[in-house]
């Protein structure tokens, strides 16, 4: 008894003294955290601007449309690699997106509760194989199925576009085009799941009460709602792709020129920069690399402004949609 | 009172490593000759280095550790002198020497670069010049049935399969030995492309590593490439074989690169020492041989160990892996620049 009533009062001051120290503690350390991001991002990008600064000052802003990379006659340009960038992150949007719409749409609304989810898990997993495993299998039996069947395929049927003109090859944008498709379809995938699943389900109801049929339920209700969701898993698996360097470089066929055939090998800007900088020769290599990486930020911020953008009136346009739902019904 | 433990042994642990990164900051900055030499560059010296770690650590008690990164990766670490030592397949440019500031370079192995090819229905010991290889990389001879190369072998039937160069897209020193080689015997490729360990090739097919080449040269019907020699060999990739200056075609082999390397008897300044240029009485002597090498700092507190190992792996005892592993003995004269260059270091 005695003890207890001599040691209550101790052990109250130690636990208030605790807690007067941890509340400024938690906020000094979380503090110190998200400074410490801030500090890396603002020191990368100081640093890559040092390096790049000889690069700058040599070739100014021209270097952004300079169809050129000789590391012999030193005349570094951007250009084929922005292109490469653009077109290879492009094509694996167009054919992630719908993709991982259906499936998650199967997903969600049309699997047998037993299967969703192991395939849910499966789709996931795909996220997880290390990207050079994916650019060798790119390179040992993606490729030769490029050149032997897919490429044909598409010559025989669209080969009145300059898109599809030359020899088919295993190496090229197509076939980087198609392994970032592979990477960033269980990303966009494992978000427009979530956000199908936040549908709430008396709208779902509402729809089939009034008569409507499986498809015209998703089409009217699953997407619409969900749009802002969609676009932005669909950013997310573009910036995969933006950014994306080994698996690229190893079946992109690293040439230093743009050249409007797809079936062509190319580079993009991460590829590039993965590929040439470890011990770039010269003066000039090593800080046009850091300016391709400057660019390649600058890019990838565009592209995450724009985003937001569109998800924000996405937003708006969502929040009149699920008015005017609740309003019909 | 659990909570009070709880504090006790976070105080504690806390303090037992605050206590141990003292210890070992003392020790790092105490006995320098107990830490072991590190070295980083080039994957082509990679297995003939772990040879040497290993009988080196077991002779002298001295441990050697080798990230094998790459040589470029090898040149920048020794600029930053983040390591003792570096290693590099291409000799360093007079910039990198500007840059790296108070190195030397010193040839420790030597090898060579070989082309391999799968064209099928090509004969298994297809003949090529230096002249055709240049052409082919340049796009200017397009497929495997034509004329100059029907030449070379003549009563062979020749596929008119398309050709496509494979080429290396990394910085790499096999492209530094086989541009300087194709530099050499072609003017025309002297100027339209140059040598560097990464080139703008007009035309073909950019894959990243040895493995990568390989691997696009194995999956491309009509693909030529070109790899390191002992990658080549133990991998046996079909190589084709390679006129040399004497008129000859000999096999790419430890024996015929040591053939080039006995003829050349000029070294660089630098220490660097090319043997794209063969004289005629070469016999023998495999056109694409090179030579690699380490890349040592002029002043360092390892300066001791550094002379000792590089001194051991010049010598007969470090050299003696070298044709098991498909590294070529250097030749006399090398060695001996080499010890006079490794009397430089600390000095």
């Amino acid at each position: 008894m005695e003890a207890g009533a001599l040691g209550n009062p101790v052990l109250r001051a130690r636990r208030s003294l605790t807690d007067r120290i941890g509340d400024p503690l938690l906020r000094g350390l979380s503090g110190l955290a998200a400074a410490l991001a801030v500090a890396a991002m603002v020191g990368i990008v100081y640093e890559v601007i040092q390096i790049a600064s000889p690069a700058i000052s040599a070739f100014g802003i021209g270097f952004v449309t300079t169809n050129d990379w000789n590391p012999v006659t030193e005349n570094f340009g951007a250009a084929p690699f922005l292109y490469g960038t653009a077109v290879t992150s492009a094509i694996a949007l167009l054919l992630a997106a719908p993709l991982s719409i259906a499936i998650s749409i199967y997903l969600t609304e049309l699997a047998p509760a037993r299967l969703r989810r192991p395939v849910a898990t499966l789709v996931d997993m795909l996220a997880a194989i290390p990207t050079v495993i994916l650019g060798l299998w790119g390179i040992l039996v993606l490729g030769p199925v490029m050149h032997d069947t897919i490429e044909p395929a598409l010559q025989s049927a669209f080969g009145f576009l300059p898109i599809f003109s030359g020899d088919p090859s295993a190496f090229g944008y197509l076939t980087a085009a198609l392994i970032l498709t592979i990477m960033i379809t269980p990303i966009i995938t494992s978000v427009t799941r979530e956000v199908f699943e936040t549908v709430p389900s008396d709208l779902k109801e509402g729809a089939y009460a009034l008569g409507a049929t499986r498809w015209e339920m998703v089409r009217e209700v699953v997407l619409p709602y969900s749009r802002a969701g969609i676009v932005g898993a669909s950013i997310l698996g573009l910036g995969r792709a933006i950014g994306e360097a080994i698996a690229v470089a190893q079946v992109i066929g690293g040439a230093t020129a743009i050249n409007v055939s797809l079936f062509h090998t190319g580079g993009t800007m991460a590829a590039q920069i993965a590929s040439q900088f470890q011990g770039a020769p010269g003066a000039l290599q090593k800080p046009s690399l850091a300016y391709l990486g400057l660019i390649l930020l600058v890019f990838a911020v565009v592209v995450n402004v724009i985003a937001r953008l569109i998800v924000q009136r996405g937003k708006l346009k969502d929040s009149d949609t699920t008015l005017t739902e609740a309003e019909a019904l | 009172m659990t909570k009070r433990l709880l504090t006790v042994s976070v105080a504690l642990a806390l303090a037992v490593a605050v206590a141990a990164c003292g210890s070992s900051s003392s020790d790092s900055s105490g006995g320098s000759s107990s830490s072991p030499l590190v070295g980083a560059g080039s994957t082509l010296v990679a297995p003939l280095m772990s040879k040497w770690q290993s009988d080196y650590a077991s002779k002298s008690e001295e441990t050697v550790t080798y990230g094998a990164i790459g040589s470029g990766g090898g040149i920048d670490q020794i600029t930053s002198r983040s390591v003792d030592f570096g290693a590099s397949d291409a000799p360093l440019t007079p910039e990198q020497f500007e840059e790296a500031d108070g190195v030397e370079q010193i040839p420790w192995a030597l090898s060579g670069t070989v082309p391999a090819y799968n064209v099928s229905g090509a004969p298994s010991d297809l003949k090529l010049s230096g002249e055709v290889l240049a052409s082919i990389y340049l796009g200017e001879i397009t497929q495997w049935d034509d004329p100059a190369i029907a030449k070379l072998n003549s009563g062979a039937s020749l596929p008119s399969t398309k050709i496509t160069p494979v080429y290396r897209s990394d910085g790499s020193g096999d492209t530094y030995a086989f541009t300087n080689y194709l530099s050499t015997v072609s003017p025309d490729f002297k100027s339209k492309v140059g040598t560097s360990t990464t080139v703008k090739f007009p035309t073909g097919v950019g894959a990243e590593k040895n493995d990568g080449v390989a691997a696009a040269v194995s999956q491309t019907d009509g693909a030529i490439g070109y790899v390191g020699l002992a990658y080549a060999l133990s991998n046996e990739l079909s190589m084709p074989l390679v006129e040399n200056s004497a008129g000859e075609f000999p096999e790419p082999s430890v024996k015929s690169v040591e053939a080039a390397a006995d003829a050349v008897k000029t070294i660089g300044k630098d220490n660097s020492i090319s043997l794209a240029d063969l004289p005629a009485s070469a016999k023998g002597a495999y056109p694409i041989s090179t030579y690699t090498y380490v890349i040592v700092p002029l002043e360092s507190e390892k300066a001791e160990a550094l002379k000792k190992f590089i001194s051991y792996a010049i010598s007969p005892a470090g050299q003696e892996f070298g044709p098991d592993l498909d590294f070529a003995p250097l030749p006399k004269q090398v060695v001996a620049a080499g010890k006079a260059a490794i009397g430089q270091i600390g000095s």
